[in-house]
């Protein structure tokens, strides 16, 4: 195994750093070494621990054998190759960005690896391993070239992480896509986009084996550069090491490290990010393991420890027929989740949120006129709606339906489509609204419900109660994402407080949150309900699938209430989004206010929940493109946000409905579609301005 | 952004000018009422009324379909029809068609475009589906599975759809003969000594070098027709309350023992056959008891293991084919 031959590479500077140092890798072989023992006596067959000792001591029965050659092993051996490969990749790029939350989550090379994998499964061309990976890598390594090249390297910490992370969320959406489209080449939605290590032999690992020996050789042949890169840019090119190629190098080692890791196990969450951020400490008191070549395999044997532990906890606390269908990434996913969150908290984030918009300064005439447009083109997409879908309608039709006289055809077709029209009009509007009231509180232009992890908590509280309740109404729906929404926004928003909203410290949190919203809606689905294809696309990317009138209702009275009250006290948007000081001067209670407008976003982000799943980016875009539209005046912010939100969604399910049918997509995907380029863009943007 | 929106508005209402005030269908005018009416009542407690015996019948699951074709009514609307060509050649499609999307979510639109007399759907539908489908036409909503009494189940939408579409004679018909059908199967295996012989069904799926298998236990349709034909049902495994599937991986198959093993896969979907493909190298599969005395059995593709007395009856033939060889 990799890990324990480079051991031996730890050459630290002074007696006592290094016995420090190889006492804690010692210690880490045996934590590693117990967790693999603990993993092989894990299973389905009935082979525990004392089959185990008599297969060692050669005194097994065949089949008891050779369940442990050709399935714990193997199994074995994927965990400890997945996590160190994974944890070495997270500490190279780290290393080389100066950016402890860099890893290759973060920066979406696995999310790339995994979309290009799914499209190379969907076009149906049935390929070898090695061939496979090579298509995971050009992916991912696409993934981390976009990242990198639009958030520039070591250029701020949170812009690369909320570029990475954008991208992987609609990577993501359109991996999901993929399986929902072609449920027969990929197996449906029983994965879930997680990873597991389970395998059939050792292929896989031998074959995987040489090219993670070749990044890691390669990062060990490169640890001198990449440690004077700690030194900041200047001092590395005075010393004569060549910035820009050092890291270029460290980045493709890193995700050919990653895509080793994707191809033999699908994609297992965070472990790049942990594995280091727990040598981290270490590293404080054994000065060798600051040095690349004690650190990054370290950072192996630890995320190996990840990998293993994760797969002990799971096949520990859950049944083995059951453990058998949960993949070892949702843990993995949880735990990072929970790391993110404390990283984020503990981070010291000086730089300040990325810097406001440009103060634009239009005139009314240019308010007016860009309203008016916006409602003729919301006016033109609600009726094309209402029209197009598998059944082409004509505006008669629509007639004679309002006045309750439509052929039976035409009336069941809009009794159906008109309330699926609603739910994606008001929730994108709800959405517009809660993330024009979010950035207007914490003054962060990228806070946004989905990205805060509000729409994930409410999906959860959802899905919670539909699980166990299956026979609840619309309103209780609404109550359970009203909850969901509740206890996370307190968690995120109250984690983030400290020192004020408007720190990168509540995006980052909001995205841990998020996450672990995700895999843990992910478990309970496969636990409860695996083969329920509806339910997981509804919570997990929003879809406007058999609405009826009453779901819309607590929705449209949260959004009515939501626009009055916005509408009542655009002055204190405008005075709160100003700056610290100005609103206190003006003697506004700015406390209060804010935490009026956090509770109002809030409702608004799960009553869109509840009536049409997570629909992302709507909250980020909308408000976004309406402060470049019409200056920053909440008075004129609002309805346009409002009016952009309802068209985007709007327009996005009317495409998810109609380009595939009769078959259709959800329409959360769509907007991850729209969304994440549009995201990526603001980053760019605010990099300049 | 402004220019694009502005354009976006010329267009839009271009468009609509266009469209203006066309119907597609007449107005609706006073229904004629036919005589024979039919009252049913179905899964969900449900009264349902039909004018007289459903023609134009839509199915949301394969299930109902195949009920439908064998009872000699063609649907007109069928949830992913190259699916169905695909799984389901037991009881083969007689005529084409319209493809209503797929399963999990049918397009209310396509239904509704069709004009169907009565749409059959299942419980896999969420309820919210079928209160909407309720509204385009009468909805008979059968239980798609039951682990209590599978083969009951299947009986009984099948009872149901028949009494719906008229056709009560052809389901008593179809009935008896499927009972025949097992009664000769189980003698032909009583006579092969195989009577009360343990044996497993499974499907199994390969995802990126992983294999995932299915077990189908006592609650599942072929688990229960397996128990008809004398056999005994080698799982262990909890099968879900519906459809009586487990979940478990290949070394999960050392707890079944020396059984007779089946499996019907799909030369039209790579991933579905691991036994014969990835599997044939596996340590774990190739020590199995069974594995080494021959006794895996692929049964040929085409059958749908969720279907009507049309697929078990060419189930029961093809079990029975394969264990008396």
């Amino acid at each position: 195994m990799a890990v324990t031959a480079t051991t031996p590479a730890t050459r630290p500077p002074t007696a006592t750093s290094r016995t420090g140092a190889a006492r804690v890798t010692a210690a880490l072989v045996l934590l590693v070494v117990a967790l693999a023992v603990v993993d092989i006596t894990q299973g389905t067959a009935a082979v525990g621990a004392p089959e185990v000792w008599k297969a060692l001591t050669g005194r097994a029965d065949q089949a008891d054998a050779s369940v442990l050659i050709a399935s714990r092993l193997p199994r074995v051996a994927a965990g400890l190759l997945v996590g160190a490969v994974l944890g070495m990749a997270g500490a190279a790029l780290q290393a080389v960005s100066r950016n402890v939350l860099a890893s290759p989550d973060t920066l979406a090379v696995n999310a790339g690896s995994y979309f290009a994998l799914g499209l190379a499964t969907v076009t149906g061309v049935s390929l070898p391993l090695l061939a496979s990976s090579g298509i995971a890598f050009a992916g991912g390594l696409a993934a981390a070239a976009v990242v990198l090249g639009l958030s520039g390297l070591g250029a701020g910490t949170v812009r690369l992480v909320l570029a990475g992370s954008a991208l992987t969320l609609g990577l993501t959406a359109l991996t999901e896509g993929l399986l929902l489209l072609f449920p027969q080449q990929t197996d449906g939605l029983y994965h879930w986009n997680q990873g597991s290590i389970a395998q059939n032999g050792f292929d896989g690992v031998l074959q995987m084996l040489p090219i993670a020996v070749v990044g890691l050789v390669g990062l060990l042949l490169l640890a001198r550069r990449i440690d004077a890169l700690a030194l900041g840019d200047d001092a590395a090119r005075g010393l004569g090491v060549p910035v820009r190629a050092t890291r270029l190098t460290a980045v493709v080692l890193a995700a050919l490290l990653s895509t080793a890791a994707v191809t033999l196990a699908g994609p297992i969450g965070f472990v790049g990010l942990c594995a280091p951020a727990l040598v981290r400490p270490l590293a404080r008191r054994f000065r060798a393991l600051t040095r690349t070549r004690g650190n990054l395999p370290v950072a192996g044997l630890t995320g190996a420890a990840l990998v293993l532990g994760s797969d002990v906890l799971l096949r520990a606390l859950v049944p083995s027929d059951v453990a058998v269908g949960v993949p070892t990434g949702i843990v993995t996913s949880l735990v990072g989740a929970v790391f993110l969150v404390v990283m984020a908290c503990r981070t010291r984030d000086t730089a300040a949120a990325a810097a406001p918009d440009r103060l634009h300064i239009r005139s009314r005439a240019v308010f007016l006129t860009t309203t008016a447009v916006l409602v003729v083109v919301l006016v033109g997409v609600v009726i094309a709606a209402v029209l197009l879908g598998d059944a082409r309608l004509l505006l008669g039709d629509v007639v004679n339906w309002l006045q309750g006289r439509a052929g039976r055809t035409t009336a069941f077709v809009l009794d159906t489509r008109v309330p699926r029209v609603l739910a994606a009009l008001f929730a994108g509007a709800a959405l517009a609204l809660a993330g024009t009231l979010v950035q207007a509180v914490t003054r962060n232009p990228l806070a946004e419900p989905s990205i805060l992890g509000v729409s994930g908590g409410a999906a959860l509280g959802a899905v919670l109660l539909v699980t166990t309740v299956p026979m609840v109404g619309s309103w209780g729906v609404a109550g359970g994402a009203f909850a969901g929404a509740a206890v996370s926004s307190v968690l995120v928003f109250g984690l983030a407080a400290r020192g004020g909203y408007q720190q990168n410290r509540l995006v980052l949190v909001g995205f841990g949150v998020a996450t672990g919203a995700a895999a843990l809606i992910s478990l309970l689905i496969i636990i409860t309900d695996p083969f329920n294809a509806i339910k997981a696309l509804t919570w997990l990317s929003g879809s406007t699938y058999g609405r009826t009138l009453p779901d819309i209702v607590p929705l449209a009275a949260v959004l009515a209430v939501g626009v009055v009250v916005a509408a009542a006290r655009r002055t204190e948007l405008d005075l709160v989004s100003l700056d610290e000081d100005t609103p206190r001067l003006l003697g506004l209670n700015l406390g209060r206010g804010r935490l009026g407008f956090l509770v109002l976003a809030v409702l608004l982000a799960a009553a869109a929940v509840a009536a049409a799943g997570t629909i992302g980016f709507v909250g980020l875009v909308a408000p976004h493109a309406a402060r470049a539209l019409v200056g920053r005046q909440h008075a004129r912010v609002v309805p346009v946000a409002v009016l952009l939100g309802a068209v985007l969604v709007c327009a996005a399910d009317l495409v998810g409905r109609t380009v595939i049918a009769p078959a259709q997509l959800g329409a959360g995907m769509m907007t991850a579609v729209i969304g994440t380029p549009y995201f990526l863009y603001l980053l760019v943007r605010s990099r300049r301005g | 952004m402004r220019r694009l929106l502005l354009t976006t508005a010329v267009a839009t209402t271009a468009a609509l000018t266009l469209t203006a005030c066309g119907t597609t269908e007449p107005a609706a005018d006073d229904a004629k009422k036919t005589t024979e009416r039919i009252t049913l009542t179905d899964a969900t407690g449900t009264k349902v009324e039909l004018d007289g015996p459903a023609k134009k019948v839509v199915g949301t699951e394969w299930n109902v379909v195949e009920h439908l074709i064998e009872l000699g009514v063609d649907p007109v609307g069928v949830s992913d029809v190259k699916g169905y060509k695909t799984w389901d050649t037991a009881v083969p499609l007689k005529n084409e068609p319209k493809d209503i999307g797929t399963r999990g979510e049918p397009s209310m639109e396509t239904v509704a475009a069709l004009k169907p007399d009565l749409i059959l759907a299942t419980s896999d539908l969420p309820p919210a589906a079928v209160k909407q489908l309720r509204k385009i036409a009468p909805v008979l909503e059968v239980k798609a599975a039951d682990a209590a009494d599978p083969i009951g189940r299947m009986t009984e939408n099948l009872d149901l759809i028949a009494k719906a579409t008229g056709t009560t004679d052809k389901a008593t018909e179809l009935k008896k003969q499927f009972e025949a059908k097992l009664d000769e199967g189980k003698k032909a295996l009583a006579d092969a000594k195989l009577a009360g012989a343990k044996y497993a069904f499974a499907d199994g799926y390969v995802v990126s070098n992983q294999v995932s298998i299915r077990p189908y236990t006592s609650g599942s349709l072929i688990g229960a027709v397996n128990e008809e034909l004398g056999l005994k049902n080698a799982w262990t495994v909890k099968g879900d309350p519906a459809y009586g599937l487990g979940a478990t991986d290949v070394e999960g198959l050392t707890k079944i023992g020396d059984v007779q093993f089946a499996y019907i896969g799909n030369d039209g979907d790579a991933s579905s056959n691991p036994f014969a493909g990835v599997l044939a190298k596996d340590k774990v599969w190739t020590s199995l008891p069974f594995v080494k005395k021959g006794n895996v059995h692929r049964l040929p593709d085409g059958v749908w293991m969720f279907g009507g007395p049309g697929s078990m009856s060419a189930y029961v033939d093809s079990l029975v084919a394969a264990l008396t060889k």
